[in-house]
């Protein structure tokens, strides 16, 4: 089994291969010409590869490939509910069910919504309790729109769930789904001029469960970066101790480390990109106790930005770590973060990266 | 019958196929006879604001007109973009 990335753009999805020394890679796509792939994956339970799809003319849908590329079906029809007052405007996410449910498969997006689909992908239908949850009257939308771009299962339990929208903040279902409860509490919402602890409008850019240990969450956040380890129901902000910045979209985690993450701050909300004028990723090993900066290899004169969904980690040992960067740069370090590779350039804006097994 | 033109990101949508002959009584049930419908419309059955519908080289300014015979039916992405 060799490794892969799997690169949507604003033009197309591209899968960059290698061996799993992960220190040569190949490019091969465009796929899905035309349309703007906001992120792909690759399902390890089927091995059928799903796409989020937006077209500026066509609208928002997703499509799924089961022969790694070579053909593509579209879903059928993806709509919300006339009854809802809403229409789809665009997919982020697509997320596998847990490992028990091979044919569950969830899709986020645009505005603030979560579908579910019991058929491999091939339709999809509206989770009613997300678009009429009783708090929608106060999440607002952030620059991306108003985004369901998290989607988390628990390994341990297939009704835990997780769902993260900017800017409405953490929501977490007990039930499979038929319920979502937010989950905010320690989590800042300095832009708000009065109350900066809503119980919900809290602009989280990433949101991940840990793969080993469930109960620990990780947020990159508009307001910090931040850790739970009680599933969710209260955050500690952990900024600061190394870290330049507390503002940044993506997060990645070490399967084999539930105190490890991977950061790539960015000035802050203002300018957005990265500080000191170079590519930095951040990690920390203690829980974010304490951040250290990981450049060797990376650009020393960068001025780079990097999307919610534009890094992700592998289940390698050492953990390999994936960054695509809006100039259309894909570095991979295939040692935790020790060196760093530039795996692709001259790719068209990369919106995201996922790591994936390939035969 | 009317002949239905495709670009070509609807014709790849379509299976590969860019022409379709359909006998419908109205423009808009037509493209609705489509396998790119849900490209062309949204879930309310609204066009899309970008997608221009051509009927014999004019732009439709009413999909519920009927629709003759020999009609030659193109669409057309608006241009804009980058």
């Amino acid at each position: 089994m060799g490794a892969a990335v799997l690169v949507g753009t604003r033009k197309g999805l591209f899968v960059l291969t290698s061996d799993e020394t992960r220190r040569n890679w190949s490019v091969e796509g465009p796929h899905l010409t035309g349309w703007e792939v906001f992120h792909a994956m690759r399902d390890p339970r089927t091995g059928v590869v799903h796409a989020a799809t937006n077209n500026w003319v066509y609208g928002a849908t997703a499509h799924r490939s089961p022969d790694l590329g070579e053909s593509w079906e579209r879903a059928e029809g993806i709509g919300l509910p006339e009854e809802s007052g809403l229409t789809w405007e665009k997919s982020w996410h697509v997320e596998p069910g847990h490992a028990d449910e091979p044919e569950t498969l969830w899709l986020g997006g645009t505005p603030g919504a979560l579908f579910r689909s019991g058929d491999g992908g091939s339709t999809w239908e509206p989770v009613q309790s997300v678009i009429e949850h009783p708090t929608r009257e106060q999440w607002n939308p952030g620059a991306g729109g108003l985004c369901c771009h998290s989607i988390q299962v628990d390994p341990s339990d297939p009704q835990r769930l997780y769902i993260a929208i900017s800017a409405a903040g953490t929501f977490r279902s007990d039930d499979g789904g038929e319920s979502w409860a937010p989950k905010n509490t320690g989590v800042a919402a300095d832009f708000f001029p009065d109350d900066n602890f809503p119980e919900v409008g809290q602009c989280v850019h990433k949101l991940l469960v840990h793969p080993a240990k469930p109960e620990r969450l990780w947020q990159q956040n508009h307001c910090g970066v931040y850790r739970s380890d009680d599933h969710g129901d209260t955050w500690e902000r952990l900024e600061g101790n190394g870290l330049p910045s507390g503002f940044g979209f993506p997060i990645a985690l070490d399967p084999a480390d539930p105190d490890a993450a991977f950061v790539v701050p960015e000035e802050g909300a203002e300018n957005r990109v990265t500080p000191g004028g170079r590519l930095g990723v951040y990690r920390t090993r203690d829980g974010g106790a304490s951040w250290e900066l990981l450049e060797n290899g990376l650009p020393q004169q960068a001025w780079q930005s990097v999307m919610r969904e534009g890094m992700s980690f592998d289940r390698l040992d050492p953990v390999g770590i994936y960054l695509g960067t809006q100039s259309g740069s894909v570095w991979i370090s295939p040692d935790a973060g020790g060196e760093w590779i530039e795996a692709a350039a001259y790719l068209p804006t990369v919106l995201s990266v996922e790591a994936a097994e390939w035969p | 019958m009317a002949v239905i033109l495709l670009p070509s990101l609807l014709a790849r949508e379509a299976g590969g196929e860019g022409r379709f002959e359909i006998d419908a009584p109205t423009v808009r049930d037509a493209l609705r006879e489509l396998p790119v419908r849900d490209l062309l419309f949204d879930e309310r059955g609204e066009l899309r604001p970008l997608v221009n519908v051509y009927v014999n080289s004019v732009q439709a300014d009413d999909l519920e007109a009927p629709l003759e015979p020999e009609t030659e039916i193109r669409l057309v992405a608006a241009v804009a973009g980058g």
